[in-house]
């Protein structure tokens, strides 16, 4: 956690200002601001159906592909507005990768499933493609557990192993922003340590937001915590303060689990 | 919160993109090709032209036989002789080509009576079956049915035909008609009801086992046993549907051509034979005289017209009024799928 | 205290029991009729089932001919027919699975694709001879058979492509997304291995359909077949199995018709059984994945 007293040293990454969101003619977030920096990992609680999780795919615009959707305000990565006209969404997804809640890894090998994003990208020489994998699984700290069993189903892990394979995979496309949606809500407690143990590493080189209804999760993680409510966002701070001295009363209820 | 987190490094360029790590013998470039993007690009459009292929075939089809069937009332480019009127083929029970007369309604009502004998069949068990493999069945005997399902509808016509020919056909005409030849409606329809009750089968099926728990369990609750559940609440309750399945069966029973032209005998002139024959009983005689289709007379009379003749243009329009058929079908089982929902 | 529906529910439990047995007995009767039919097939064609039957040419006015030329005919009109409609089925399922849309554009096209698939084949038939035979100018032949044949898989596959990518878990495919795949990677790498399984299953019952066909074949690929064998041209006739099971049982000149006909059927049951198991093996693969 960061020391309220030291102020920060790391730039901006993302900055969201006066967004909206719609599902078709349904709004879900209404006027969200909110700064995200580099090299920080994010939390953002509330409770379910408040419009987490669409909050997030905003970054990455994944729900484009299935869902009529409608943005207005500013997001911006690296001060361009990626919600322009000119942004190329198949990029943004390069640059802002993603881990979903339930692990997805694909019905193929441990390492056909960390090559798959190299693979998009007409990498196809061989020892590149070795390296890259064994460089992405070292940084989701699963190397050593499936080094000798990369051709291997991925489908026959453990859960908390399958969700650190998505993690890698998303590394190997080399992200600046990693987007994670409660990636462990579907894990036990012990797949579940490992996970923020990799967090608080792989946030040394990159951006991460963190969706979770884990409120001692976002505390162990986060360096900054926004709270929202029914698509509102109603407070963000660094964490040390929102657990400790909340400036509105609402949060502080949701924290201690006075919540109705 | 602004005055918390200051927006100064807003429009500051980023942090670079991160190289690979330094033991990586080439920092690849995570950038699409152009020839990825102009193939992503692109085959919208292909596959669009598939799918445009699709509804034009349909338009063909329809285009082809509307032109040819219509050559057989007006005079067009490669008629070769005097075209008949609509009256001369729709309103009248005399098919004798050779001598300019075209009245294709023995036709059409051969079509409706030989699948209508078939569904009066294949609907009920049809049904009756569906409800025994969705809620009466032991696992193993529903696995069974469903394979015997999928090989019967698996069949193809010429076999069913065969085997009405060869086996059926002698068996009934020595069973009630003293060995006296047994074409007609009643083997035909027969034969199409073995071929449709797949059909029925599968979607009733269906129709059953998509039908909330509740029902059947709240119905047997207040004490009604287990026919009583279904008659009263599940075959009611799954009643469009049902209707659904049998109409689907009637489309592919009207289409149907090989195996019903060689067990029905192919007689055109079958309402004048019926009203003859007095020899049997008004049943028999219309179960076992021989008959003839829209789809029977086709196979039977096309290979021998030439084109360009008013014989085999009202052919073509025979083949028309048979695809309209099947097309209102359609339709009508969108009603009642609509209705399924209202 | 009475029991004044004692009757009523007596006669319920009859009416229950009875409609039990009812049930059992119609589904029995169907599995009957299904052994029957078999077994009475097979049994006529066994005694004709030998080397000689299945190649050597068949004989117009003589006894002793053979179904050589019509058994290769049969599976050289089906693969060309799928190779032919594969790629467009394929094409207008993927369209519709995943860029039509949810609206009244895909509700017109699945209209379109059931017409299609419930247009009577001897429509088709019709269809084909205007086009293909008489048009293009084909006459009677493999190329009009297999052109007209498509007409007939191209439905069928089109609905088993899109239901086979419909069911593709939807998490696989935004895994494909959030790593910056194109959407045609995403169908490619990730949608389309995934339904593969399912599509060949439909591509399979499509063949053994194909291959039962004979409506649209006589009026295309003609009642006749070439005088050499084996004949790949495509500009000659093609007389299928089913379309000689079919010609010499009506046509009546030869003396062995029935024997040559009950072979035919026989050589054909024991083919589509054969694409039965494979389509079982198939759906039992699908089946353990998804578990
Ligand atoms: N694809 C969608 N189409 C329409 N509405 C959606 C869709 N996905 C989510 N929603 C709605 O958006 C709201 C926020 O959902 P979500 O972002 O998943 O909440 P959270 O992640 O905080 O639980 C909910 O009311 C949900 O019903
Ligand atoms: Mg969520």
């Amino acid at each position: 956690m960061l020391n309220p007293q030291i102020p920060e040293t790391k730039p901006v990454k993302l900055a969201v200002r006066g967004m909206n969101f719609w599902y078709g003619e349904k709004k879900i977030l209404h006027d969200l601001s909110m700064d995200i920096h580099a090299e920080r990992a994010t939390a953002i609680i509330g409770p379910s159906g408040c419009g987490k999780s669409t909050f997030l795919k905003c970054f990455n615009r994944i729900h484009e592909v299935s869902s009529q959707v409608r943005v207005t305000g500013d997001m911006l990565m690296d001060g361009v507005d990626i919600n322009r006209g000119g942004i190329d969404q198949v990029d943004l997804r390069r640059r802002v990768g993603m881990v979903f809640q339930k692990p997805n890894p694909f019905p193929r090998s441990i390492y056909e499933n960390v090559a798959f994003g190299p693979r998009l990208f007409g990498v196809r020489d061989r020892a590149t493609l070795d390296d890259l994998v064994e460089d992405a699984l070292r940084k989701a700290a699963l190397w050593d557990e499936v080094k000798d069993r990369l051709k291997d189903s991925a489908t026959g892990m453990s859960g908390g192993q399958q969700q650190r394979l998505c993690i890698a995979r998303a590394l190997a496309v080399h992200p600046e922003v990693l987007l994670m949606d409660e990636p462990c809500s579907a894990l036990d407690p012990i797949a579940t340590s490992k996970i923020e143990e990799l967090i608080f590493e792989l946030k040394d080189s990159l951006t991460i937001v963190i969706v979770t209804h884990n409120m001692q999760q976002a505390a162990r993680v986060s360096d900054y915590t926004a709270f929202f409510w029914l698509g509102k966002m109603v407070e963000m701070d660094l964490t040390e303060r929102i657990f400790t001295t909340p400036r509105e009363r609402m949060t502080e209820d949701y924290i201690t689990g006075r919540f109705g | 919160m602004d005055d918390l987190l200051p927006a100064t490094t807003l429009d500051a360029p980023g942090p670079p993109a991160q190289a690979g790590p330094a033991r990586l013998r080439t920092a690849p470039l995570f950038r699409h090709s152009r020839l990825n993007r102009l193939a992503d690009r692109g085959t919208r459009f292909v596959l669009l032209a598939c799918t445009l292929l699709v509804v034009g075939l349909i338009g063909g089809i329809l285009y082809f036989l509307a032109i040819r069937g219509a050559a057989a009332f007006i005079p067009m480019a490669g008629n070769t002789d005097k075209v008949a009127t609509f009256r001369q083929v729709f309103l009248s029970t005399n098919w004798d080509p050779g001598d300019g007369h075209f009245g294709i309604l023995p036709f059409v009502a051969g079509t409706f009576a030989v699948t209508g004998l078939a569904l009066l069949i294949a609907a009920p068990t049809g049904v009756l079956a569906g409800v025994f493999i969705a809620k009466v069945a032991p696992p193993w005997m529903r696995t069974l049915m469903r394979q015997v399902m999928d090989l019967l509808v698996g069949i193809p016509s010429v076999v069913y035909g065969i085997f009405g020919l060869t086996v059926i056909l002698p068996l009934v005409g020595h069973a009630w008609l003293a060995d006296a030849p047994a074409a007609g409606f009643g083997v035909s329809a027969a034969i199409l009801a073995v071929m449709i009750v797949p059909t029925i089968v599968s979607l009733a099926t269906d129709a059953f086992e998509s039908l909330p728990a509740s029902l059947d369990e709240g119905s047997q609750a207040l004490g009604s046993t287990r026919w009583q559940s279904i008659w009263r609440v599940l075959i009611p309750a799954a009643r469009p549907r049902l209707l659904t399945a049998c109409v689907l069966g009637l489309g592919r029973a009207i289409g149907e051509a090989m195996a019903v032209q060689m067990v029905i005998g192919n007689n055109p002139q079958w309402i004048l034979l019926m009203r003859q024959a007095t020899d049997q009983t008004p049943v028999l005689r219309f179960l076992f005289t021989p008959a003839a289709t829209l789809t029977t007379e086709l196979v039977q009379e096309l290979p021998n017209t030439a084109a360009g003749s008013t014989w085999n243009n009202v052919l073509f329009a025979m083949g028309l009024l048979l695809y309209l058929i099947t097309m209102l079908l359609i339709l009508a089982t969108r009603r009642l799928g609509r209705q399924e929902h209202a | 205290m009475d029991t004044p529906d004692f009757k009523v529910r007596t006669r319920a439990k009859l009416a229950d029991r009875t409609m039990h047995a009812v049930l059992w007995l119609v589904a029995l009767t169907f599995v009957g009729v299904l052994l029957v039919f078999v077994g009475a097939i097979l049994k006529q064609g066994w005694p004709e089932l030998n080397l000689h039957f299945l190649t050597s040419m068949p004989k117009t006015l003589d006894a002793g001919g053979g179904i050589a030329p019509e058994l290769l005919n049969s599976l050289y009109l089906v693969a060309i027919s799928l190779i032919l409609a594969l790629p467009i089925g394929v094409g207008a399922g993927i369209y519709m699975a995943e860029y039509a849309g949810q609206g009244r554009a895909l509700r017109f096209f699945r209209l379109c694709v059931e017409t299609l698939a419930a247009t009577p084949s001897i429509v088709l038939a019709l269809f084909g001879m205007i086009l293909f035979v008489q048009m293009m100018g084909w006459s009677f032949s493999i190329r009009s058979g297999a052109f007209t044949l498509a007409l007939l898989n191209v439905p069928v596959i089109t609905r088993v492509t899109e239901e086979s990518l419909r069911a593709v878990p939807r998490e696989l495919i935004e895994a494909s997304y959030g790593l910056g795949a194109t959407k045609l990677q995403t169908i490619l790498k990730v949608a389309l291995p995934y339904a593969a399984t399912g599509i060949l299953t439909g591509v399979v019952l499509t063949a053994g359909r194909a291959f039962g066909e004979s409506a649209i074949l006589v009026f295309t690929a003609g009642t006749n077949t070439s005088d050499k064998f084996p004949d790949f041209r495509l500009s000659v006739p093609g007389e299928t199995l089913s379309v000689h099971l079919w010609y010499v049982t009506s046509d009546g000149t030869l003396p062995d018709a029935s024997q040559i006909a009950a072979g035919t059927a026989a050589v054909m049951i024991l083919v589509l059984l054969v694409l039965n198991l494979l389509v079982r093996l198939l759906d039992r693969a699908i089946r353990r994945r998804t578990r």
